[in-house]
């Protein structure tokens, strides 16, 4: 499903314009997007979770070269579905 | 993460940064969770612009084992969400966090870290603003800076395989490779009259000297051959073997040629009885074309065809070469039948003794048929010789 499916669906759900629904859905990824950056996890009530994990940093060994090189740290952002949900998709 | 923001923060800022009531930013977003939901359910994938994509993946089934009884147990398959952020909201978070403070641990031998400047978070912060402004038109722009090392050093070694293609098509004249010099010549004339003429002409030169250096050296090695009689035998073993592995010269004007090539070659380095092993097997190749293609027929009216010929190689036996190329160790008698001729133990065949495998037909993959027994029994019989 694309976002233009899912706004005109969250349109008909909620009874507001296709135009609202879009400018609120932007403001939420905007939201979503600065709290997730300053490494705050977001929480979607009735879906799951946005949260960031740390990957420290590491060696890494050139297969060929056997060259080593550190690879920085990073931080993913991982998502985790809450529980009943996890389970209801389980299996469908 | 110890922070966290809850649903009511997202709910309350959402609803000042849109300009509406709480309530209506609440049914929003409980709208916008429900309806991924119903979309993950039915669509299994909900892109949304700006953040990523939510997709449900399937994890296959595995096999595992009772870490208590030892007993093999099977781990059913079962579906997951997962999250792809958005190329560029995957690089800003990557970037965002406080893994900046951490020092990086040195002294391990020779390495090389070319980890960009990392920047202070007050910095950084300036520059999340600036992207994410841009956001919007160009989420792609955040360049990775993880993965530069690696990604420049394959580029390094691309242009040095490219050079080989590079360097075959050009005119090629020193060396009696006459089917290169060939090659090019179509695609001048139009270009080049003159350096047309003029490759002719070397071209031909060349094919003449070649031809003389070619009975010269035959006369010569006649005497040779004479004068190593007794290797004769031998040579006449890799003789017919030899051609097979060869592919067939289409033009009778090359093969001199290469004859040459090869003899010339092969004098300045190896032994006289290489050279005339090598000579025997050219030779033959050129006069003996029909008995080339004879070998494989010999055997047509057992098998469908050949599939390919390989050498021994130091740790293979006949049962992998089988269970390779047919799927099933049991027909391993088949290699053998069809090799019998050079391989006397199945058991200890020299490394390198080329294996000939045979296309076989339907009948003989039937393991329960007499044709099958009658040569499983001879292949088991020739191991226990």
């Amino acid at each position: 499903m694309l976002t233009k499916d899912l706004i005109s669906r969250i349109a008909t759900a909620t009874g507001f314009s296709k135009k609202q629904v879009e400018h609120l859905l932007s403001t939420n990824n905007a939201i979503l997007r600065e709290n997730l950056m300053a490494g705050k996890a977001v929480s979607l009530q009735g879906f799951g979770a946005l949260e960031v994990k740390e990957r420290a940093p590491r060696t890494i060994v050139h297969p060929r070269t056997g060259e080593r090189t550190i690879s920085p740290g990073k931080n993913q952002l991982v998502f985790r579905p809450v529980d009943n949900l996890k389970h209801e998709l389980k299996k469908i | 993460m110890a922070e966290k923001l809850s649903w009511t923060e997202l709910r309350r800022t959402l609803a000042s940064r849109a300009g509406v009531s709480e309530k209506e930013a609440n049914a929003f977003l409980t709208a916008l969770n429900a309806e991924i939901v119903e979309a993950l359910k039915t669509d299994k994938q909900v892109k949304i612009n700006g953040l990523g994509i939510f997709k449900l993946q399937a994890v296959a089934p595995r096999k595992s084992v009772n870490v208590a009884t030892g007993e093999a147990i099977t781990i059913e398959g079962y579906n997951k969400v997962a999250f792809v952020p958005e190329a560029g909201v995957k690089e800003l978070i990557e970037r965002g966090g406080g893994v900046s403070s951490l020092p990086l641990p040195e002294g391990k031998q020779n390495e090389v870290s070319e980890v960009d400047p990392i920047k202070k978070l007050g910095s950084q912060a300036e520059e999340i603003v600036d992207i994410l402004g841009e956001l919007g038109q160009s989420p792609k722009e955040a360049e990775e800076p993880v993965k530069e090392p690696e990604i420049q050093e394959e580029p390094a070694k691309e242009p040095e395989v490219q050079e080989e293609p590079a360097k075959e098509p050009e005119p090629v004249f020193y060396a009696p490779q006459a089917q290169p010099a060939l090659e090019p010549e179509p695609a001048k004339p139009e270009k080049k009259n003159h350096f047309l003429r003029d490759t002719m002409i070397c071209v031909v030169i060349l094919l003449a000297l070649l031809l003389v250096g070619y009975f010269f050296l035959r006369s010569q090695l006649g005497n040779l051959i004479d004068s190593f009689i007794p290797n004769k035998a031998q040579t006449e073993q890799v003789a017919p073997i030899a051609p097979i592995v060869t592919k067939p010269e289409p033009e009778p004007v090359t093969a001199p040629n290469e004859v040459v090539e090869e003899v010339e070659a092969g004098e300045e380095e190896l032994t006289p009885e290489q050279i005339l092993a090598e000579f025997m097997a050219i030779t033959d190749e050129a006069e003996e074309e029909e008995e080339k293609v004879e070998q494989p027929t010999v055997r047509e009216d057992i098998y469908d065809g050949l599939i390919t010929i390989e050498p021994m190689h130091e740790a293979s036996r006949l049962t992998w070469m089988a269970k390779r190329f047919y799927g099933s160790k049991a027909y391993w008698p088949y290699i053998y039948e069809a090799n019998k001729d050079h391989i006397s133990n199945p058991d200890n065949i020299d490394v390198g003794t080329p294996i000939r495998v045979p296309k076989l037909t339907k009948a003989q993959m039937d393991t329960t048929s007499a044709a099958y027994k009658r040569i499983l029994r001879e292949a088991e019989e020739a191991c226990r010789k």
